[in-house]
């Protein structure tokens, strides 16, 4: 592994356990008689090489693997088969407000995840920066996170990615719900923090906001990376799908 | 170290959530024990010829509905914790542990508020009770196994969650805790025997009311139930954790 590679993947495949049609309770077990789970195989044989500092695009259909992908190279899922080498850290990834907890504030939010991810102690601005990104009031931060809108999840979630400081940041379609003033917002911080020198993987199912932010991407599809190139070849690619 | 703030953050959590809506919020958790305790008075005190019948039934109801409590919010701990083990990467692990974690941490504001009844049904202050402190850490390793064992099936088999709630009131009857061991049958004791919770309630009650305090030979069977326990709850849930993502 050379020196400005940050993350290598080698011959990855990934296979869940998939439940038969509707066994999901035991009285369908012993009612139906037949084994529960078959596997299949989310991801096929995955190489990839990231260098620090790139910030690659990922493209695919509905169910391609591209979230599986993306929580692979976090550690989050193990491969079965190959292996995954990361040389930095990680902002958790918070696709449209999953992990935030609903019957919790948004302080209580931001304080479990800054303790979960570890940056509670590293830096005690944390919480402010987060109040500043996202423009939600202290009343607002107040407030069970399940009386938010979808915009307002989606500012939280994504100024409490942004607040861990990581060497790599992954962006899974949280770009999609916030008003154009958070999305611009967004776009150039993600700029800034590319020009510092953070790696970026970023998942859209819009080509204009891959073409803004990423120089090459790749394509998924069925569990297979099929194309990989500049982001304008890949866009045109990802287009000629439907 | 990071882990143990991580702990304490998700116990922190649990805690939290649990009362986040309730009046009374914390102190509901001591009104369910308070409250099968007058049951069983009005009902069995009259009938059950035991001396000091309410230090008998305390002692045994603290621990029951600890473990009750438990097992009832760990069984879905970690279903119920899909967005953060999709976003973050955790220990699926810490999710049952730090509900076991909470649930310790409650019981043992029980036993402070129980002290105080307890006194008042002929509990004696004594350096013995400290005693109850390994009880209650073999007790919560007895759980911690068999919560792993719940909450790993349950991701799979989602009325794991069900079952154990129709269970449980099924085991709180066969544990003699509101009437003496006696009560049962000689042919029926075996039931009472195969019941591991069984010799944690005895192991409390000796700490608490018997006269003599609890013999070496049940210290003996309680480390090995709650050591056994540990280890399968822990070979299944390794076993099962690597599909957790795909299922919740």
């Amino acid at each position: 592994m050379s020196q400005d590679t940050i993350i290598k993947i080698d011959n990855v495949t990934i296979s869940f356990w998939q439940n038969n049609v509707g066994v999901y309770s035991l009285k369908d077990l012993i009612t139906q008689r037949k084994s529960p789970f078959k596997t299949k195989t989310i991801l096929h044989d995955i190489n990839l090489e990231v260098k620090r500092g790139d910030s690659i695009g990922i493209l695919g259909r509905n169910g391609s693997g591209k979230s599986t992908l993306l929580r692979t190279i976090a550690g989050i899922i193990k491969p079965h088969h190959g292996s995954v080498t990361v040389n930095g850290s990680f902002a958790p990834i918070l696709a449209i407000g999953a992990g935030l907890e609903l019957e919790l504030t948004g302080y209580e939010n931001i304080t479990l995840l800054l303790a979960l991810y570890g940056t509670a102690r590293r830096n005690t601005n944390a919480v402010d920066n987060i109040r500043e990104f996202s423009e939600l009031s202290d009343e607002v931060l107040r407030m069970p996170v399940k009386q938010y809108s979808s915009g307002m999840v989606a500012r939280l979630a994504f100024s409490i990615s942004l607040a861990n400081d990581s060497d790599i940041l992954i962006i899974d379609e949280v770009l999609a719900v916030g008003d154009q003033g958070f999305q611009a917002k967004c776009a150039d911080k993600i700029n800034q923090l590319k020009a510092a020198g953070t790696t970026i993987l970023f998942v859209s199912h819009f080509p204009e906001g891959v073409l803004k932010i990423c120089k090459t991407a790749i394509l998924l599809e069925d569990g297979h990376i099929t194309h990989r190139g500049t982001a304008e070849d890949i866009c045109k690619d990802y287009q000629r799908l439907f | 170290m990071q882990n143990i703030t991580r702990i304490y953050a998700l116990s922190k959590r649990n805690v939290i959530l649990r009362y986040k809506n309730s009046l009374v919020g914390f102190f509901w958790g001591f009104f369910k024990p308070l409250l099968y305790l007058l049951i069983f008075i009005v009902i069995f005190k009259q009938n059950s010829g035991i001396p000091h019948y309410i230090l008998f039934v305390t002692s045994g109801l603290i621990l029951w509905f600890f473990f009750s409590n438990v097992t009832g919010q760990s069984v879905g701990s970690v279903v119920g914790s899909s967005g953060l083990l999709k976003a973050l990467n955790i220990p699926a692990y810490f999710f049952p542990l730090s509900e076991t974690l909470s649930e310790l941490f409650n019981l043992v504001l029980t036993i402070i508020v129980f002290l105080i009844i307890m006194n008042w049904g002929g509990l004696v202050y004594s350096p013995r009770l400290l005693l109850i402190l390994p009880c209650i850490i073999l007790f919560a390793v007895f759980a911690l196994g068999l919560n792993l064992l719940l909450c790993s099936v349950n991701v799979f088999f989602r009325d794991i969650g069900i079952i154990w709630g129709t269970i449980q009131p099924a085991l709180f009857f066969l544990t003699p805790i509101g009437y003496p061991e006696s009560n049962i049958a000689p042919q029926y004791r075996i039931f009472m025997k195969c019941n591991p919770i069984y010799y944690f309630i005895k192991l409390g009650r000796g700490i608490f009311y018997d006269a003599a305090p609890p013999s070496m030979h049940l210290w003996v069977e309680c480390i090995v139930i709650a050591v056994g326990m540990y280890i399968i709850g822990q070979f299944v849930f390794n076993r099962l954790k690597n599909q957790f993502i795909s299922a919740i």
